[in-house]
């Protein structure tokens, strides 16, 4: 493990119209780690993945990537490196393997049937219809086409928020067994949001327990 | 009775029979507004707005017409479609309230768009303007305009309404380091596309189905059938080049409207 962490969340605090949902959440995470955030539903689990995927700001703290704060990065850049699968696996229009390949395209990358073949294996998805329509496909399908669309961009820090909430326990042990052998791999950190303490225990080696501010105030 | 109020007012005669006309025509009006109340459309303040300020432009434009139509000089002609296009620019705005920066995204749109198609036809001689330039360009230059105008708005529109209600997929997108261009750009083309049907309706079936004013125009002002009818083509050409020109000049502009420096989609979700 690498002594410098690969993210850092120091003291970051969010809030919508007024109401605040964060309050100096600090958190470090280094390479080979995976560490979960759980907490009752409205407490801002999807919202700290959002932040630090850089899809929303914090209205205070810092985020750090390789130790440089996220405002300091390129946004596309960030995003290819510190990869979100969104609770709602949506799929572009297309066939399944224009959604896996998403992704890749937008930074100008590409990959083969092969490799393509070699992560849907990983995410217990193989056999599968290239070339079918990815709408039609399953939520449990979907979510591992996202999982899989993730992955194929080799990222730094996975951020999962759900990821295996419309899976069956057994696609969701081997999701998670997938996820934790592609940590060194990857050389990768992973983030996992879920509402599922036995998941967060199981999966993870640290957890992080946020409260709902709404409800406390 | 009817006369005498007519005599009363000291209307002259002439203007009689179109003022009957136009009443008459308000009965149809009526009746559009009857329908759009009782099918929800909501566009019933923006029909009766329109028609009363559409009315009031069209008649001041009547009367000056015949004064632009004889302008010789290119500068001033260029200048009164500058002037046209931004009242197109500022009409989509008050069409679209409620989105932020339309003037900001449509107007250089509209202005590049409807006047760098009319300055190269007219640098390239496609169109044989020599003779009455205000009477060629003006009237062409306001179809590329409305065109334009008609095209920018459903685009904007169509980009926001789809951020608000696709924005999971958007953020799906954004969230696999993709710009926003990279995830806005189905929704343009499909809004581009289907803000060209109507004219591309109108252009597979010209001549058959419709029979368009620019020509039924040219050809009651006495020119050849065949020199109006080449003109029509000309003109729908012409149409299409600007649209999407404006276009995608408008749509590129808007993202910055609907997404910070961040690649942060700033879009609210839908009102209920």
């Amino acid at each position: 493990m690498s002594d410098s962490p690969i993210l850092e969340l120091e003291k970051v605090s969010m809030s919508f119209d007024g109401k605040q949902v964060l309050r100096d959440v600090s958190l470090i995470l280094h390479q080979n780690e995976t560490c979960g955030i759980t907490g009752p539903s409205g407490c801002g689990k999807s919202t700290l993945l959002r932040i630090v995927n850089d899809l929303l700001s914090p209205i205070s703290g810092t985020v750090r990537f390789q130790e440089k704060d996220v405002k300091e990065w390129d946004p596309q850049e960030l995003r290819r490196r510190v990869v979100m699968v969104p609770q709602e696996a949506k799929m572009f229009p297309g066939t399944v393997r224009a959604n896996l390949v998403w992704g890749l395209r937008v930074h100008g990358m590409a990959a083969d049937d092969e490799q393509l073949k070699t992560i849907l294996q990983e995410v217990q998805l193989w056999p599968i219809d290239l070339d079918g329509n990815a709408e039609n496909l399953s939520g449990g399908q979907k979510q591992r086409v996202a999982i899989a669309r993730a992955l194929l961009l080799k990222p730094k820090v996975l951020l999962l928020d759900e990821p295996t909430s419309a899976l069956d326990t057994e696609s969701a042990l081997a999701v998670e067994k997938t996820i934790n052998d592609l940590l060194s791999d990857y050389k990768m950190a992973v983030l996992i949001v879920t509402h599922n303490k036995e998941q967060a225990k199981r999966f993870t080696s640290k957890i992080v327990e946020l409260e709902n501010l709404t409800e406390a105030s | 009775m009817q006369l005498d109020l007519f005599a009363l007012l000291q209307i002259p005669e002439q203007y009689i029979g179109m003022l009957q006309r136009y009443a008459a025509a308000m009965i149809l009006l009526a009746i559009l507004l009857m329908v759009t109340k009782w099918q929800g459309i909501g566009i019933g303040r923006k029909l009766i707005v329109g028609t009363i300020r559409g009315t009031i432009q069209i008649i001041l434009m009547a009367l000056i017409l015949v004064y632009i139509f004889a302008l010789s000089n290119l500068i001033v002609i260029f200048g009164v479609l500058t002037f046209m296009a931004v009242f197109a620019a500022y009409t989509t705005k008050s069409n679209l309230e409620r989105i932020p920066g339309v003037m900001r995204a449509t107007l250089p749109g509209i202005l590049v768009g409807a006047l760098s198609v009319m300055a190269t036809t007219v640098a390239l001689q496609i169109i044989d303007w020599q003779s009455s330039p205000g009477e060629f360009i003006i009237p062409m230059g306001g179809m590329l305009i409305g065109n334009c105008m008609g095209l920018t708005t459903l685009v904007i529109d169509r980009m926001w309404s789809n951020a608000q209600k696709q924005r999971p997929l958007l953020e799906t997108a954004l969230a696999l380091g993709a710009t926003p261009k990279q995830a806005t750009e189905l929704s343009i083309r499909e809004s581009i596309r289907s803000g060209l049907l109507p004219n591309l309706n109108r252009y597979a079936s010209l001549g058959i189905v419709s029979i368009p004013g620019l020509m039924s125009g040219m050809i009651i002002g006495g020119v050849n059938p065949l020199e109006a009818a080449i003109y029509q083509v000309i003109i729908f050409i012409m149409i299409f080049l600007s649209a999407m020109i404006a276009s995608l000049i408008t749509s590129h502009l808007f993202l910055r409207e609907m997404f910070n420096e961040r690649a942060q989609l700033t879009v609210p979700p839908p009102e209920l």
